[in-house]
């Protein structure tokens, strides 16, 4: 079923032309910064390069996106509700269906040519690779939170799907360290954004797979958002449910 | 050619005062949209200019040249906003779902239409302020020099950057009148395309990256390029301008004659969205 999401859209490749755009240009940017600045802080220059490839290969996992704003959009909620499955379960299978359509045609691609960028992909040691892992995973559970969390919000608000979800994009992008690392961020701004649940979505794993944070306190600090976002998102989902009917549900 | 004139300003007086209208359903839709393309503009933005005062400029850019660019690059996407709203930019959809037929029913020319029916003012004028906001302090920073002659540059280089994002648009977009079903949203990856990357800084690269962001994909028209030319860091500006000129036209030409191609197609076809019914297929 997921590959029909490039059946029916073949112009994915847009997509994925963006994504590889992105890479060499932040790429080009990191190199033109950082060459010949051996101490400028932060991380060096191989780490960076590294942290930013793998945030694309990655890009999915870290700035995750459900079906839930499409549903919306499309007032579908209600056939979801008739199904014999709970709605996150839903949402998650349709996302990791199409996460692994992507990771195959897109990712793994990437990965492949990253000599050709003079990137290298490999983590930071066995030990960061493993942790990584469990990160990445901590991230999907928090990631998983804030799409339900959001689209609750949404509803609650009475407002247009695409404006939350732009509003939401542009808020995270910056604030949860998948386009830039945190480390890099001026007045101190990074060390504040890292607390905050954004970023335990794509800083935290990233920056254990580069062997640039204290892994015992980026996975902690995603375990504590991961366990007090579910309950926050469950409650606001249910309290504005009967709202839905203006969703089509 | 004045009543032309006449016609498109009293349409724009019609447009602007509907939009006006559709804000003024409450302080709740007002401040949703207007947060909404602000914050969205802003944080386009930010990226590059937290690296920028990071790192007090980004290779041969310094900091206040870092800001110009970025106004530059927020001030197009804004008057697109203003200019092209309601699908005008993303004709895709307009193509893609059908609704090409509600303007061709209205007793003027396409391109009237086209050009007045998504002034928005009001509801796109979100990144207008931060745009112009960034250009005036980048402006008091780098100390310019402006001469009637430099004002003449800059809007003859924002009017080349907005011909180009909407020739790219239009050309991808006129892909949905053949496939309107598969290229309905293909004018959001084409604008995702241009401006997520026109905010950057593209002196990093160099050959076949470089060339395909100034032709293939023309990010670096948007605001980098124009942006060199304006500050000076390219010489000489005659010859940067030149270039941008040609390459808009050039932009819009390949976008007239695919978009009426599609259109003479469109006029054998119709839409194929709609069931006899009325529901989109």
């Amino acid at each position: 079923m997921s590959a029909g999401v490039i059946g029916d859209s073949p112009l994915f490749v847009l997509e994925y032309a963006l994504r590889v755009l992105r890479v060499l240009v932040l790429l080009s940017l990191w190199r033109m910064i950082l060459e010949g600045r051996p101490s400028s802080g932060g991380m060096p220059l191989g780490s960076v390069l590294t942290y930013t490839l793998i945030s694309e290969v990655f890009a999915q996992q870290l700035q995750l996106r459900t079906t839930l704003r499409d549903a919306f959009w499309e007032g579908t909620l209600v056939i979801r509700f008739l199904r014999p499955m709970g709605l996150v379960r839903q949402l998650s299978a349709e996302m990791l269906g199409r996460w692994a359509i992507h990771f195959a045609l897109f990712s793994l691609p990437l990965l492949a040519v990253t000599p050709l960028l003079g990137v290298d992909p490999r983590p930071a040691s066995p030990t960061a690779a493993a942790l990584f892992g469990l990160s990445l995973t901590l991230a999907v559970a928090v990631g998983l939170a804030l799409d339900v969390f959001f689209g609750a919000l949404t509803v609650a608000l009475e407002q247009p799907v695409w404006v939350i979800d732009y509003l939401r994009g542009a808020v995270g992008t910056l604030l949860s360290g998948s386009l830039l690392p945190l480390a890099y961020y001026p007045w101190g701004l990074g060390d504040a954004f890292s607390w905050l649940p954004f970023a335990a979505m794509a800083w935290a794993p990233l920056a254990i797979f580069t062997g640039t944070g204290d892994a015992t306190v980026l996975l902690a600090s995603q375990v504590v958002w991961a366990v007090a976002l579910w309950p926050i998102a469950d409650w606001l989902w249910r309290a504005n449910r009967e709202k839905l009917v203006g969703y089509g549900g | 050619m004045a009543e032309h004139v006449r016609r498109v300003l009293r349409l724009w007086q019609l447009y602007a005062t509907m939009d006006l209208l559709y804000l003024a359903r409450g302080p709740q839709v007002a401040i949703t949209f207007y947060v909404s393309d602000f914050v969205t503009g802003v944080a386009a933005v930010t990226a590059t200019f937290l690296l920028a005062e990071r790192f007090d400029g980004i290779g041969p850019w310094t900091r206040a040249q870092i800001l110009f660019l970025l106004g530059y690059s927020l001030l197009v996407r804004a008057l697109i906003d203003i200019f092209f709203n309601y699908n005008l930019a993303f004709i895709s959809r307009r193509i893609g779902r059908g609704q090409l037929d509600h303007v061709l029913i209205q007793p003027q020319p396409l391109w009237m239409a086209l050009l007045t029916e998504g002034f928005a003012p009001v509801t796109g004028s979100g990144m207008l302020l931060p745009g112009l906001g960034l250009l005036i302090w980048s402006g008091r920073e780098l100390q310019l020099a402006v001469s009637p002659a430099w004002w003449g540059l800059f809007a003859a280089n924002v009017l080349a950057s907005i011909a180009i994002v909407l020739a790219f648009e239009y050309t991808w977009g006129s892909l949905a009148f053949w496939a309107p079903r598969a290229a309905e949203e293909i004018n959001s990856d084409s604008w995702r395309l241009l401006t997520q990357l026109a905010p950057f800084p593209l002196d990093g690269l160099a050959g076949l990256a470089l060339v395909s962001l100034v032709t293939i994909v023309p990010v670096g028209l948007v605001a980098w390029y124009p942006s060199r030319a304006l500050l000076g860091i390219d010489s000489p500006v005659w010859a940067a301008e030149l270039a941008l000129t040609l390459s808009a036209v050039a932009f819009a030409a390949l976008a007239v004659w695919l978009f009426t191609r599609g259109l003479r197609h469109y006029g054998h076809t119709g839409s194929t969205r709609y069931l006899d019914y009325g529901h989109r297929r």
